[in-house]
Formats: structure tokens, C-alpha cells, sequence
């Protein structure tokens, strides 16, 4: 009897001991530190803004290869340093396996599709009982950022897929549309965000400097009509932004691509970056290295330099010799000695005009370097404008995307092409340019004129002139340094192979 | 309350009763071995129907008093045959055990229990602590390289850094889809915490059958750890135990030294870089041996790499009486890297102290804590990658760069290439410390409620780790650019426990045995992880001012990298709620049943219960009567199925996210927020199903003894990451499918020539094969990057390499004419002689990506292992040897060249490069090596793994108990250990033992040559 009690006593113990290990409901705790969309709560109207902020934060983190891949094709420059995909894309050589195809191809449409889902977002704000003007605004600011970089897409490959939501999925079930029909669906893209946006000038935005405003939307709209040879809707959208009186070419052509020239007046639209006046520690930074030198000897001591990949061509150094230019030439090319030996080669260019050194005006040394003669100089940062402490090439300078010498230029180009405004005609337009430059005025301007100042003006900068003189099938000029430009094949690069087995569309 | 507590007395006076003895009759004699005649001490001796009962002396004596109707006496002893002997009135009784058969009366731990082997129905190998020891290293788990059938180890040659596990293959791509490890009922996700010496024994539990107990965290296999614990009636103990030894660096890959180097950059032609060899020339001087050849010929890897030391001791007490044991130990391993010129090491300091106490005849309690402290010193691993990649004509210092400091290193940006190279600034400018500490602490209390029958257990164990990363980056000046100091500090505290609770009843009906356990368990894990970057340190951070390297230091906080969550398996809280059961039955042990059930319960999907369950079945066909042949002394076949799950991924919501983002608007630092619009969708753990069939036998008086096992595991809802178009991103989703099919087979022979000389020959092989079954619709799945293409093909591997075919070189013009290309795709690729020839698969002229096929897989098709030991009196000696072939690995180092070409080559691709009509078939020429065409994904970068190594080789002597002027010394044994002396392979690398097949950066695994004392007292 008392064997079996005990028994009992032990199994009643057991027996708590187990059930007394049930805890609560702790399978319903929730996954730690996850914010699910649909779980936000779009009646907090002030959150709305943060969308636009995380655009802009995309828009910024534009990735170093993908410049390159835009811009590198014109004879205004030419691939230097390690990069073979580069170099050969510099050649019209393609080869769909390029690391940097796929790459750009990646980095362009991701920040294409989250400006979709923040447009998305906004909608929902919107909905949640948010200030319509605002979110409309905010919607419009980030059309203009996709058009912007779909613009660079189509450029490159053509004819490409137009996303309508932030799904990836959704590309599936997609066409390809050509490159006109791209163009277009840009221009009118921009026709519905121009009237949602503030017609002020980006630098004179209060709750994002520099930020898009209607300016930015017409000169957006100017660009890709430019591509369709719509020369009445550039001419339009240009003589609207000549007309708000806004703008301003910078007067100090040099200093503008420097640290003075941050969200300066002649900028419509800029990539920022930060170091936040901080010696070290937290900062914002395009990939600078790219541009800069890999020896020079700088102004202050522990400067650092880059990789040298970008190198203007002789073409356009003599071409801008033999136009007499200083102020423009003197900014867009550093010279290494090796450099103004290679110029001097030339018996034409036997004699140069003194300003041309490989010292800048900011007294930085740059040296000899056997895979580049010159560097960008509009992508320079002289050291002494580091803040103290820092020593990356370029920190805290911003990457000018849009300038109103482009707006001025574009204006000029349209107009000679036939297309009719009554806010600056064309000679008005390239004089103006032109003046900042140093350079007399023209009468009579010519389309071969409005080229050729673009060349002079915007090389360097966005592939721009290889953009210009494919649309007016002027490629003999690529041929230039054993370079063959073949009209049918090379316009646009192939698509990505990867993104071939991905997307069956792709397949030709 | 109140009646509880009357309840509690009622029960404390109920014990107190019980424990009263009243002797009737005493009854005393002695246990002996019937094999030897030696006296055996410690075995149980009970008296039938009572929980009553002794153990034998050291001398194997026992007395016992037995009460009215007392009767019949149970001798059992492990490794002996159980005697149940009736007293009929006798005073004095001595009683020879029989041994058991081989050691299938060893008693194997299971899940929540134990079993005799020769009962199992599952695939089980138990390593024992002298197995584990042999092999000098900080982690256990390397000591089962080639030993276990199915397991397959990847070592680590980085001090501290574990090895990558593998049983059966892989079911899961996620983390390290690493076992379940059970230190004393603890979950642990490594035990790298725990000093080998720490460990009594380990079980791997490979099948389904023995590790679905263990249900959703299953499937990646078990391995049980008991930690050491004394024993009842043993006389105290203490051993030493420790080594001492040097690691060399093996298999060292040969880089193109200078003049090969120089060679190969003045055949590419390319200009820039042959004015970089100029450059080098006139800054340090022309070689006097071939002019043309910069002063300079350094050997990176030389120059970063020494021999270093190793060295583990360890001291355990071991004791116990009538009513408790203990074991206690305390063990200090350390370490040393490889690398030279900066801190790289591991040193461990383990404590612990396991008790057991049999409080009354119904109830034992006991614990054990284990304390492990480490320090860990990381050296910079882009060393490894950096000393592959600098260009042999720099030197380590230059007394040119004056601008350096603080050492005058050499900068190659100074001759024109485009980074430093020089690995020294990784090792002199870098120190990187993680201090980890970890308590683990069990407690339990098991009750008999019916003797023999039905008892309760209960155990709770709780886990404490902090992982206190710092990483100091050192101002320095590379003659070029100044670069400003920085400390980053990261700590990581994990908070663990597991709750078990549960019954066992054991019955025997005649010939009907039947065990069965059933209960419930609590489990969570929390972890916390919190990290700031901070720049700029006053004063500049010296190596010996360590005390000033502080995070208040900093003159700026990097805010882009603070912060107290990266990803959802940091800053977790997870919880775990289980029912389990389990039931054995055999019939005469005979007939053998076997089911387990787990229902698992979680906060970490949204799925939240999972149902596991098992069913095995054996037959003993030499237990049957009409079985009689002599030369089979045992034989047993197995079966079992099961399904089992693997926790261990990432849960996913299964939703857009909302992130975080910050960027400068008009200089002021925006935070901002991104749509993820891609998301992951892993609502569940992923399940695996295995069948497995087995056979278990002794042969020739036991002295072969075999297992062999065939399993079938399928793998569903396998989270995979899929691509989606245009995004950069992966999705996960769980709709995989994957088999692992595998063969294993152990044979060991053990042999006794005679009295002195003993012998054993063992070996075991296994084969695996991974196959994709389901991909969710698709038929293919991209993985890897873009430019390295894998793929998950249904039929193939999982994540195979993916790419051309390399058909050969083209040695002429006339080659590319007929290769079949079309003169459009030979023009449009500028292919000249000197460039692959890459195989048309779907001959339409032109290579794209229709004609990518599977270059090969990571995954071995045989691992192997095979051991020999012999014995001679006091000599023992043994060695090891393993192996594996049929994987490949993705030589990526190669393949950088892809993004820059600002590298040196290995020497084997630069002596072998194509110069000519046929000078090479293999090697593209060094031009080509620059060009795209020859940077397509292609078998050139997949190179066989395969390799044999000799593991472990050990001499050792036994000085036995002697008397030395008087006085008792103890036993010592002095041993010598070789390990890893040898590995033969032809990859294209260091080292043929890479985790994921992609071999960027791999620590190089040293060989170890040991001395090592074992002192018992």
C-alpha cells in the first residue's frame, strides 16, 4: 500500500512536470524586425515623404560601371586602364558575356522598378488620406527619375521591356517595345508629371534641394524627343525652361564641376553625395576612383588617386586645339607629359598655348601612367578641395546629370532642325554657351555648329556626343584610332546572356 | 496550497519509510570475467522486483541483505551478457559474466534514451573519445574525417574556424546546413566550444529512423555528444592529457615567379603592362640572371606564411561512490595561424564539471556546466586572396617609398598598377579579435516511479554565448594615399534553453520486449547583436597600445554601419514547442519494431506544427533457430523510414518589405525608405523523407564486423533562390526537390596474432548522388554569379556548374575555318589561333546560351577512408587514409582576370600557355587569356577535385604502472602523430577541400606533426 502511494506521488510529479512545461501562446510571437508593406500603416501622411527620400537614395547610388557602359562609345573619350569589357565596348566590340552589360543592365532597371514601388507606396499614402497635391508631386519627381535612367537603358540596348509595376514577375508577360516606342512613352510620362511638379528651380526647393522640379521633367522631355527627332516638342520644352528665367550658365565653367558648383543654377538635375563636413566617418560617394588619376602628385600630401579609366581622345583635345578653346579645355582634359608629348607628336600641334600643363589650376601634379595619357577633368576634384582629413578622389562632389548648357544646346539643336520658339533663337541659344567658353559669337547657326559645340560643351559627359552623332548617322567620326564603327550592328550593345535565359522575349 | 504541501510531507515520509532496511539475509562474493578470469568491478547487481541493489568493489566483491521472498539476483555488466541467478538460501555467491558478443551488447545513446545496438533498427556510429583524440585539432568534428561512412567533412584550416559538416549528402543550400549537434540534451548549431577532451562519446545519427526523434531539426542529420561523467564506484582518477606540435603549410600552389611572370606579360602584348615591368626594372634594378627581368622574385605565399604551433593540454578528474560520480576537467587548447607578421591564433580555455547523485533509490539528480572561454585573432583574409593576385616583381618593403608609413611597405601603384597588391598592408595594418564566451548548463532529475518500469525525466539546459568582435584598421600611408584609422565593434549574445520532459517504461512480456518513452519539450532561442564602425582614433592605434583601441576613441561614428539587426537570424526570438514519443519492441531479439513521433511547433514560419514520424523494423536472422552457419556470428537486417525537418533557413514573410535607406540631400543625411519589391516565400521548414535499408554483421568470431547501408532521402519544399528578370535580387521560395541517394559500407577486422600482437584493418566507403527532381514547374533554376554561371537542373546536381564546353585550343587559322562557327560569329568574336575552341553543342554555328551544359558538381560521387593499427605489446600504431573524387571546384582565382588584369597567374597556367601550333591544347595564349571570348564560364575554371590524403599517422608507447625508488609511477604514454602529412591532387589551387566548390579564398590547411603525453594517475 504505501509502495503503490508512492507510486502515485511520484507519477503526480511527473505528471506536473510535464504539463507544467506547456508555455503560452509563444508560437504566435511574431518575426523580429520585418516591416511588411502591406502591414504599414498609409494614414501616417508624414511618412509618405520617406518614399521619395529612398527614390532619391536609389537614384544616388548609381553604380560606377554603369557610366562608363553609357558614356564610354563617343571619339569624345576613350576606355583606359584594366577593364577589357570597357575597352572593347570603346571599340564596338560586344560580347554579350561582359560582366558589365549585365551589370548595368541590373542596376538600371532595379532602381527602375523600385521607382515603381515607391510610386506604388505613394498611391497608397495617398489613399490613406495624404495631401493629393503631395503625392502626385512626389509621383511626378519619381517619373522624371525613370525616365531619366530608362532613357540610358533604351540607349543602350534599343528596343527594351517597359515595366508598369514594381514586380519583376510582371516583365514576363511583357514585349519588347523599340526604341522610338520607348521614347515616346518617356515623353509622355513627362507630359503627365510636369504639371504636378513646382515650377522652381531644383536649387530652390525647400523639402528636397536640388531635387526634381518641372524643369527637370522638360528637359527630361526635350532629351527623348531629341532622340525621336520631335524637334517641335524640344523646342517647346527647352524654350519653357529658357523662358522661367531660372537657370543660369555657371560663370566659373571650371569650378562648376568642383565643389562650388553643388546645386548650382546651371544644374537641373545632380546624383548628391555627402562627407557632411566630417573628416572621416559616415559619407555618401559615387565611385570617383573610376575617374582619377593612378599617379599624380597632389596639392595636399596623402590625396588618394584612382584607377584611370576614363581617357579623353586626342581626337577631341585637337579638335578643341584647333577651335582655340581654353576655358572648356583646360576643365575637360588633364594632361599628363606624356599627354602633351603624344599632341606635340603631331606637327600640327608642334606648339601649344601655355595653359596647357599637367599641373591643374589647382596646383595638383598629375604624373605619367603607361595606360592613359589624359583624365577626365570634369570628373576631377582638386585635392585642396578635400575636407580636411579626407583623402578619397572626388568625395563630396556631386555627378552632375542634367545642365542647362544641354537645355541651351538642345534648344539650338532643335531650332536649326526646323523646330520654331519665340523665348531665344538659336544663335542666342550656342552664344550664350559659347560666351561662357570665351568664344565669339556665331551667326547663322548650322546644325554642324550646334554639334560641334555639343562636342566641345557636354563631352565627357553622359555619352552624349555618341548618342548625337548616331542620331544623325554622322558615325564616320567614330572611325577615329583604328576604331570601326559598323552603323547596322553597333548601335546598341547585345543583351546580357543572363538576362537571354531569363527572358525569352530577349531571345532573337 | 495547503493540502499540496501536506501532500509533500506525506510524500518526504512515504521516502523515508522506503528507505528503511530490514536485513534478512546477507548474501557477498565476487564478479569475474569467464573470458579472463579478472575480477570485474563496478557491475550492478539488483535483486529482482526491487529498485534494491549494489556494485561491485574494485576487488569485484558485492554483499548485499536480502529481505523475506528475495530470491533472485541480477548481475549486469556493459559488454557482458546479463546472469539472473537464484539464491536458494546461499550466504556466499560468486558469478562469472559471459562477454556479449562483439560490442553489440554496447549500449548506444539514442534520442531521449539509450539502446543496445544489436536492437537498432537504425543507421547509428558511435565515436569514441580515444578516436576523436587521436587527431590533433580544436574541433572535434575533424576527427571523423574519412571515418564515417556518409559523413563528409571539409576542413578548415583557419585557427578556431570549424569544419564544414555533411551527412548524407545535402539537403538544404541555406547557412551551413550543418547537423544538429545535442551536447547532453543542449541543441547547439557547432561545438566548437568544446574541448575534445570534453567528450565521452559521439553518435551520428545518419538515418531517418534514429534522427527523426529530433523532428524539424532533423533532416541535416544528429550527432549526439555525452560529454565525460565519472563513474559509481570508481576510484578516483586523474589523467593529463596533451600535445604539442607544428602546423606546415602544404600543398602550396606554385605562382609564376618573376621571369615566368614577366614572360607572360610581355606575350599579352598589352602595353601598359609591359611598361609596368619597365617601371619595375627601374625602380629596383635588373636581375643579373636574365636582364630583362625586374631585381625583384618575391614569393608572396612564402613571404606570408611560417609554420606555426599547436598545442592542446587537459586535465580530468574522474571518480565516484555507492551514491555519486563526477567528472572534472579543465583544458587549454591553443592554435597559432599561418600567417606571418600580424595576430592569428585560437586559444580556448574549457572548464567543466558533470555529478551525478542517486538522491534515494527512486531518484537521481544531476548537472553539469561547461564553461568555454576563446579568444580568437583573425588574420586579414584577403591576405590569402592578395598574396595569389600581387605581382611577384614588388618587393614586401621599399626603401624608396619614404612616404610610407609606418613601415616603408612596397605600394605597386608606384610602378603603374592599379591597387597596392602588397598583402603586408592586410597583415601589419589589420588586427581583428573575437572573444567568445559560452556557458552551457544542464541540470535533470530522474525518477523511478515503478523500478524498472517507469521513470521520469526531466532536464533543462541553457546556453549563454557572447561573441565580442573587434576590428581595428590601422592609419597607415601607402606612399601614395593617407588612410585614417577605424575600430568596429560588434557583440552578439545568444540566450538558448531546452526544457525536456518525459516518461520511459520498459516491459518484458515473456519473449515481448517493449520500451516506450513519450513527452514533451520546451525550446527558445534569443539573439541580440549590436554594432558601431568608429573612424579616426586618438591617438592613431599602435599595436602595442591596445589599451587605448576604443570605440569613445573615435573622432567620427560611421552611422552607415551601426546598428542592431542585419539580417532575421540575428535579433531573433524564436520558440519551440515539441510532443514526442518513441517505442521499441522486439521479439526475443529476434523480431525488431521501432517508431518514433515528433510533433514541432514554431514561432519562426507561418506554418507553425510539423508532424515527424519513423518506422523501422530489423530481423537478427542469427538469432533464428534454423540459422546455424559458424563463419556468421551475427546478422541483422535493417530498414527504416522516416521524415524529418530542417529549421534551420531563413523564414521568410512572404511579403514586399519596407527598407531603410539614407542618402545626402544638399548635404544633410536623409533617411529614406525602398520597396523590396521582390520578396522570399518560406512559410515552412523543409522536409525530408528517407528510406534506408541496412545490414549489420560479424563474421569469423567477431572478428569482421560489417555495416552497409543503402538510403533513398528526398527533400522537399527545398527553399531555392530563384532570379528574377532585370532585378538585382533572389527570391526564395520553397518549392525545391532534391535526392540524395548513397551507398555505405564499414568493414573492420580486428585480429589477434597473438598474445602481443594485435592487429586491426578497417575501411569504409560511400557514394553519393544529388539529384534535382522538382524546381516548382521550372525546368532550371540559375545560381551563382553572372559571370559563373550554376544552375539547378532537373536530373543534375543541385547548383552544378554551368557553361561551354572547352573542345580544345585552336592551334591554326584552319582550326577556327572548320570549326563549324559561321564566318559572321568567327568575324563578330576576333577569334585567332591561341583561343578556345568551345563546343557548338546545338551545331547552328554560332556558341551562346543555348550551348551552356553541367561542367560538373561540388558534391563528391565517392568518399572513402581506410584505417590500419597495430599493436605490439606496449606499441600501438595506426594510420588513416581518405579521399574523395567525382566533385569539382570553380577555380575563381583564375577567373578574376575577368575584372581586372592587373594580376600574376599560377605557375602551371603560365608555363603551359599556348605559344604556338601545338604548344598547348588546354591553355588559352596569354592575349587570349585577356580576351572575353576565353572568359566565358567553360570547364577551363572547373577543375576535379578529387584527392587521396594520408590523414593520420600515430606511434605511441605505453611506460606501464612501474615502481620508481618506492613509489608507484603512473601510466604514461608518449605519442607521436603525423596529421595530414600527405594529400595528392591535381586541382589547380591549395586545396581541394572547398566547402561550395568555389574556391576564391581558402585558408590553406597546414599538416600537423605532434608529440603527445597521456599521464593517468
Amino acid at each position: 500500500m504505501k509502495s503503490y502511494k508512492l507510486i502515485n506521488y511520484r507519477l503526480a510529479l511527473a505528471v506536473a512536470l510535464l504539463f507544467t512545461a506547456s508555455c503560452g501562446d509563444v508560437l504566435d510571437e511574431p518575426l523580429q524586425n520585418e516591416a511588411i508593406a502591406e502591414q504599414t500603416d498609409y494614414t501616417q501622411s508624414e511618412n509618405m515623404i520617406l518614399m521619395l527620400y529612398g527614390a532619391y537614395a536609389e537614384f544616388n547610388a548609381l553604380q560606377w560601371e554603369t557610366f562608363p557602359v553609357i558614356a564610354v562609345r563617343g571619339d569624345d573619350v576613350n576606355a583606359a586602364g584594366d577593364q577589357f569589357p570597357l575597352q572593347e565596348t570603346d571599340e564596338f566590340r560586344y560580347d554579350r558575356n561582359f560582366w558589365m552589360y549585365n551589370s548595368s543592365w541590373l542596376n538600371l532597371y532595379s532602381d527602375i522598378l523600385r521607382f515603381h514601388g515607391a510610386m506604388e507606396e505613394v498611391d497608397r499614402y495617398k489613399e490613406g488620406g495624404a495631401n493629393p497635391t503631395e503625392a502626385e508631386q512626389y509621383i511626378a519627381e519619381m517619373k522624371v527619375l525613370r525616365a531619366f535612367e530608362m532613357l540610358q537603358l533604351a540607349r543602350l540596348w534599343g528596343s527594351i521591356l517597359i515595366p508598369e509595376t514594381s514586380q519583376p514577375g510582371d516583365l514576363f508577360e511583357i514585349e519588347l517595345s523599340d526604341f522610338a516606342t520607348v521614347m515616346q512613352h518617356l515623353s509622355d510620362q513627362m507630359d503627365e508629371a510636369i504639371p504636378q511638379l513646382p515650377s522652381v528651380h531644383p536649387n530652390q526647393r525647400t523639402d528636397v534641394r536640388g531635387g526634381v522640379t518641372r524643369y527637370t521633367a522638360l528637359a527630361v522631355k526635350a532629351m527623348v524627343n531629341l532622340e525621336l527627332k520631335n524637334f517641335q516638342a524640344v523646342a517647346d520644352a527647352t524654350g519653357e525652361i529658357i523662358g522661367s528665367n531660372l537657370f543660369s550658365l555657371a560663370s566659373d565653367f571650371y569650378q562648376l564641376f568642383k565643389i562650388p558648383g553643388k546645386l548650382s543654377d546651371e544644374n537641373l538635375l545632380e546624383l548628391q553625395y555627402s562627407d557632411f563636413g566630417n573628416s572621416s566617418g559616415t559619407r555618401t560617394r559615387y565611385l570617383w576612383n573610376f575617374f582619377g588619376p593612378s599617379s599624380w602628385t597632389p596639392a595636399v600630401a596623402g590625396a588618394g588617386g584612382g584607377w584611370g579609366f576614363y581617357e579623353p581622345s586626342v581626337k577631341y583635345i585637337k579638335f578643341m586645339l584647333d577651335r582655340g578653346e581654353q576655358t572648356r579645355l583646360e576643365t575637360n582634359v588633364i594632361f599628363t607629359p606624356d599627354g602633351i608629348a603624344e599632341i606635340q607628336s603631331d606637327p600640327n600641334y608642334a606648339t601649344l598655348p601655355p595653359f596647357i600643363s599637367n599641373v591643374s589650376p589647382d596646383g595638383d601634379v598629375f604624373n605619367n601612367h603607361p595606360r592613359y595619357n589624359f583624365l577626365s577633368g570634369k570628373h576631377y576634384l582638386p585635392s585642396v578641395q578635400l575636407t580636411q582629413g579626407r583623402t578619397t578622389y572626388g568625395e563630396n562632389k556631386n555627378f552632375t546629370c542634367i545642365r542647362y548648357a544641354e537645355i541651351l544646346l538642345m534648344h539650338a539643336e532643335a531650332l536649326v532642325n526646323g523646330g520654331t520658339n519665340s523665348t531665344m533663337s538659336a544663335d542666342q541659344a550656342i552664344n550664350a554657351v559659347r560666351a561662357r567658353a570665351g568664344l565669339t559669337a556665331l551667326s547663322n547657326a548650322t546644325l554642324d555648329d550646334v554639334i560641334d559645340e555639343k562636342y566641345a560643351e557636354l563631352a565627357m559627359e553622359w555619352g552624349i556626343r555618341f548618342y548625337d552623332l548616331v542620331r544623325y548617322d554622322r558615325t564616320d567620326e567614330l572611325n577615329y584610332a583604328g576604331r570601326t564603327y559598323n552603323a547596322a550592328e553597333d548601335r546598341y550593345l547585345p543583351y546580357p546572356l543572363d538576362q537571354q535565359a531569363i527572358l525569352p522575349q530577349l531571345e532573337k | 496550497m495547503r493540502k499540496n504541501i501536506q501532500k509533500l510531507f506525506l510524500a518526504g515520509f512515504l521516502i523515508l519509510c522506503c528507505c528503511q532496511v530490514w536485513a534478512q539475509t546477507q548474501v557477498s562474493g565476487i564478479v569475474k570475467s569467464l573470458e579472463n578470469d579478472e575480477a570485474l568491478p563496478g557491475v550492478n547487481v539488483v535483486i529482482l522486483g526491487t529498485t534494491r541493489g549494489t556494485v561491485t568493489d574494485v576487488d569485484g566483491k558485492f554483499n548485499l541483505a536480502l529481505e523475506n521472498g528475495e530470491n533472485t539476483l541480477v548481475f549486469s555488466y556493459v559488454g557482458f551478457q546479463t546472469e539472473t541467478i537464484e539464491v536458494n538460501g546461499r550466504s556466499v555467491i560468486d558469478v562469472n559474466l559471459v562477454p556479449d558478443i562483439g560490442s553489440l551488447a554496447e549500449v548506444v545513446v539514442i534520442g531521449y534514451g539509450e539502446s543496445k545496438a544489436k536492437e537498432l533498427t537504425s543507421a547509428i556510429t558511435t565515436i569514441k573519445s580515444d578516436d576523436i583524440l587521436q587527431t590533433p585539432n580544436g574541433q572535434a568534428m575533424q576527427a571523423l574525417q574519412g571515418k564515417v561512412a556518409g559523413v563528409q567533412i571539409v576542413s578548415n584550416g583557419a585557427p578556431g574556424a570549424s569544419p564544414t559538416v555533411r551527412v548524407r549528402g545535402i539537403g538544404s543550400f541555406e547557412g551551413n546546413a550543418a547537423p544538429l549537434y545535442v551536447v547532453d540534451g543542449m541543441f547547439v548549431d557547432n561545438i566548437d566550444f568544446l574541448s575534445p577532451n570534453d567528450i565521452a562519446t559521439m553518435s551520428v545519427l545518419k538515418d531517418a529512423s534514429a534522427a527523426a526523434i529530433y523532428g524539424v531539426r532533423a533532416a541535416n542529420g544528429v550527432i549526439l555528444i555525452e560529454t565525460k561523467a565519472g563513474s559509481y564506484d570508481q576510484k578516483g582518477e586523474i589523467t593529463y592529457d596533451g600535445y604539442y606540435g607544428m602546423q606546415n603549410p602544404q600543398n602550396v600552389i606554385q605562382m609564376a615567379n618573376a621571369e615566368q611572370f614577366v614572360r607572360y606579360v610581355n606575350e599579352t602584348g598589352a602595353p601598359a603592362d609591359i611598361a609596368f615591368v619597365a617601371n619595375a626594372m627601374q625602380r629596383f634594378g635588373r636581375s643579373r640572371v636574365n636582364p630583362n627581368v625586374p631585381d625583384v622574385n618575391t614569393d608572396w605565399y612564402d613571404e606570408v606564411m611560417e609554420p606555426a604551433s599547436i598545442q592542446n593540454h587537459s586535465l580530468t578528474f574522474t571518480g565516484g561512490n555507492e551514491k555519486t560520480r563526477y567528472s572534472i576537467g579543465g583544458s587549454y587548447f591553443d592554435q597559432q595561424g599561418l600567417m606571418k607578421e600580424t595576430r592569428n591564433e585560437y586559444k580556448r580555455l574549457n572548464f567543466r564539471v558533470k555529478m551525478d547523485a542517486a538522491v534515494t533509490d527512486w531518484l537521481t539528480v544531476g548537472g553539469s556546466i561547461n564553461i568555454s572561454a576563446s579568444r580568437q585573432y583573425v588574420g586579414e583574409n584577403a591576405t590569402w586572396f592578395q598574396s595569389y593576385f600581387a605581382v611577384p616583381i614588388i618587393p614586401v618593403y621599399d626603401d624608396q617609398n619614404v612616404d610610407a608609413s609606418p613601415f616603408n611597405l612596397a605600394n605597386a601603384q608606384q610602378i603603374g598598377y592599379r591597387g597596392r597588391q602588397n598583402p603586408f598592408y592586410s597583415l601589419l595594418y589589420n588586427d581583428n579579435r573575437n572573444d567568445i564566451g559560452k556557458v552551457l548548463g544542464n541540470f535533470y532529475l530522474d525518477i523511478d516511479i515503478i523500478p524498472n518500469r517507469l521513470s521520469f525525466k526531466t532536464a533543462y539546459n541553457y546556453s549563454l554565448e557572447g561573441r565580442n568582435a573587434r576590428n581595428v584598421d590601422f592609419a597607415f600611408n601607402d606612399g601614395v594615399t593617407d588612410i585614417v584609422s577605424a575600430i568596429r565593434r560588434e557583440n552578439i549574445t545568444s540566450y538558448d534553453q531546452v526544457w525536456d520532459n518525459y516518461l520511459t517504461y520498459n516491459n518484458s512480456f515473456g519473449s515481448h520486449n517493449l520500451t516506450v518513452v513519450g513527452g514533451y519539450s520546451f525550446r527558445s532561442e534569443f539573439n541580440e547583436l549590436l554594432f558601431v564602425r568608429g573612424t579616426e582614433i586618438s591617438p592613431n592605434p599602435e599595436r602595442d597600445m591596445e589599451e587605448l583601441w576604443f570605440l569613445s576613441r573615435a573622432l567620427n561614428i560611421d552611422i552607415t554601419d551601426v546598428g542592431d539587426a542585419n539580417n532575421n537570424t540575428l535579433n531573433s526570438q524564436l520558440y519551440f514547442q515539441s510532443y514526442f514519443g518513441r517505442v521499441a519492441y522486439n521479439y526475443d531479439g529476434r523480431y525488431l519494431l521501432y517508431g518514433t513521433f515528433r510533433r514541432d511547433g514554431n514561432n519562426k514560419f507561418q506554418k507553425k506544427w510539423g508532424n515527424f514520424a519513423t518506422v523501422g523494423v530489423g530481423w537478427v536472422l542469427t538469432e533464428e533457430s534454423f540459422f546455424d552457419v559458424d563463419l556468421i556470428d551475427f546478422f541483422k537486417f535493417r530498414a527504416g523510414w522516416g521524415q524529418m525537418g530542417n529549421d534551420g533557413i531563413r523564414p521568410a514573410v512572404g511579403a514586399p518589405t519596407i527598407e531603410e535607406s539614407e542618402t545626402a540631400i544638399d548635404d544633410v543625411l536623409v533617411a529614406g525608405r525602398v520597396l523590396r519589391p521582390t520578396f522570399d516565400l518560406i512559410e515552412q521548414w523543409e522536409t525530408t523523407n528517407e528510406m534506408n535499408f541496412g545490414i549489420t554483421a560479424r563474421f569469423f568470431n567477431n572478428q569482421l564486423h560489417m555495416e552497409a547501408d543503402y538510403y533513398i532521402r528526398d527533400t522537399e519544399n527545398l527553399a531555392v533562390s530563384i532570379i528574377p528578370p532585370v532585378f538585382r535580387d533572389t527570391e526564395r521560395r520553397s518549392i525545391g526537390e532534391i535526392r540524395n541517394t548513397g551507398f555505405e559500407l564499414m568493414l573492420d577486422w580486428n585480429g589477434k596474432l597473438s598474445k602481443d600482437l594485435s592487429y586491426s584493418i578497417g575501411g569504409n566507403v560511400a557514394t553519393l548522388k544529388n539529384e534535382v527532381r522538382n524546381l516548382g514547374g521550372a525546368n532550371g533554376l540559375l545560381a551563382g554569379s553572372a559571370e559563373f554561371r550554376q544552375i539547378s537542373l532537373i536530373g543534375e546536381p543541385y547548383q552544378a556548374f554551368f557553361g561551354y564546353e572547352v573542345a580544345g585550343v585552336f592551334q591554326n587559322e584552319a582550326e577556327i575555318n572548320n570549326s563549324g562557327y559561321t564566318n559572321e560569329f568567327i568575324a563578330d568574336n576576333s577569334l585567332v589561333p591561341g583561343d578556345f575552341f568551345f563546343k557548338d553543342q546545338n551545331g547552328d554555328g554560332v556558341v551562346d546560351d543555348q550551348d551552356r551544359v553541367v561542367l560538373g558538381s561540388f558534391f563528391p560521387d565517392l568518399t572513402y577512408g581506410f584505417n590500419i593499427g597495430v599493436s605490439y605489446k606496449n606499441i600501438d600504431f595506426t594510420a588513416n587514409f581518405q579521399g574523395q573524387t567525382g566533385h569539382s571546384i570553380l577555380n575563381r582565382k583564375r577567373g578574376e582576370i575577368i575584372f581586372t588584369n592587373d594580376t600574376n597567374i599560377d605557375a602551371d597556367l603560365a608555363n603551359n600557355l599556348w605559344r604556338g601550333e601545338g604548344t598547348s591544347n588546354q591553355y588559352p595564349s596569354a592575349a587570349g587569356l585577356r580576351k572575353g571570348w576565353n572568359q566565358n564560364m567553360s570547364d577551363y575554371f572547373v577543375e576535379s577535385g578529387s584527392y587521396f590524403r594520408i590523414q593520420n599517422v600515430r606511434l605511441s608507447y605505453l611506460l606501464e604502472q612501474n615502481e620508481l625508488f618506492g613509489a608507484t609511477m603512473p601510466d604514461v604514454r608518449v605519442t607521436l602523430t603525423a596529421e595530414r602529412p600527405l594529400t595528392l591532387f591535381d586541382y589547380n589551387g591549395f586545396n581541394p577541400e572547398v566547402a561550395n566548390g568555389i574556391d576564391r579564398q581558402v585558408y590553406p590547411i597546414p599538416a600537423i606533426y605532434t608529440v603527445g603525453l597521456n599521464v593517468k594517475f
